[in-house]
């Protein structure tokens, strides 16, 4: 019986981990899914199978150990919030204070060496500029 | 895309909240070839209004067994919504987009169909 519960709480350890591992990987390639449902219906099972596994022992009368209370904390609290994360996804838009047509705001910056930059130095050429919300 | 850019004669800058330290890893670190700009107070951000203020971040402590969080340290943290910004010779705006997700990056075909209608 202790095996059974091991084993569920072990699966849903893995399930969680390898499903945000595979997410994760997915940034810096560029091809994170708009619609993750995949991933989430494997947090949501990875959760599942630990819970089921840490209050099997509590069916036979038993009550669940620490070596399975650890990873299946573990597994719910990872699980759970990958589950956040995405509720939190949706950006606030439309505060943006240039429209097409606009000339560009005129703005001082650095670049990744240090020195100054301003946007006068961009006069006559093409630009892309990108706002990017920063490093993972 | 790169190679749309080039045949317009496009400068890319990207612009975070970085400070200059992480944008020269980020820049060494994934080999790009264009401008990072450093904004770490969020002025620029801020001026042209995109700033977002409930993005969550795993903030530097967290503890990873080959990359992926054990302990996260998630916390709220101010930057920027991402937004293109096509910009003519003439310092003139003339294409936005903006992710409502800020998870994913402007999709590429819409970019390139944008600059082909600006500079084609």
């Amino acid at each position: 019986m202790a095996t059974v519960a091991l084993g569920l709480v072990s699966a849903g350890l893995l399930v969680v981990v390898v499903t945000w591992g595979a997410y994760l990987a997915s940034i810096p390639k560029g091809n994170v899914a708009a619609r993750p449902v995949g991933s989430i219906i494997l947090q949501l099972l990875g959760v599942g199978l630990a819970i089921v596994g840490v209050t099997w022992p509590l069916c036979e009368g038993g009550a669940p150990g620490v070596g399975l209370i650890i990873p299946a904390s573990l597994a719910t609290m990872m699980g759970g919030l990958f589950l956040f994360l995405l509720t939190q996804r949706k950006t606030p838009i439309g505060n943006i204070k240039v429209s097409v047509g606009d000339k560009l705001l005129a703005f001082a910056s650095q670049d990744s060496d240090g020195n100054s930059f301003h946007s006068d130095s961009l006069a006559g050429k093409r630009v892309f500029l990108k706002f990017f919300r920063g490093g993972w | 895309m790169s190679q749309d850019l080039k045949k317009y004669d496009v400068e890319i800058m990207a612009l975070s909240k970085d400070t200059v330290k992480d944008a020269a890893h980020n820049k060494a670190r994934d080999g790009l070839n264009f401008t990072l700009l450093s904004d770490p107070q969020l002025e620029v951000i801020k001026q042209y209004g995109l700033e977002h203020h409930k993005a969550i971040e795993f903030s530097s402590g967290s503890f990873t067994l080959f990359g992926i969080p054990l302990a996260l340290v998630p916390s709220v943290k101010k930057m920027a919504i991402p937004t293109s910004i096509i910009i003519d010779e003439k310092g003139i705006i003339r294409w936005i987009d903006q992710a409502d997700d800020y998870r994913l990056r402007s999709n590429e075909d819409r970019i390139r169909a944008a600059l082909h209608e600006t500079f084609g």
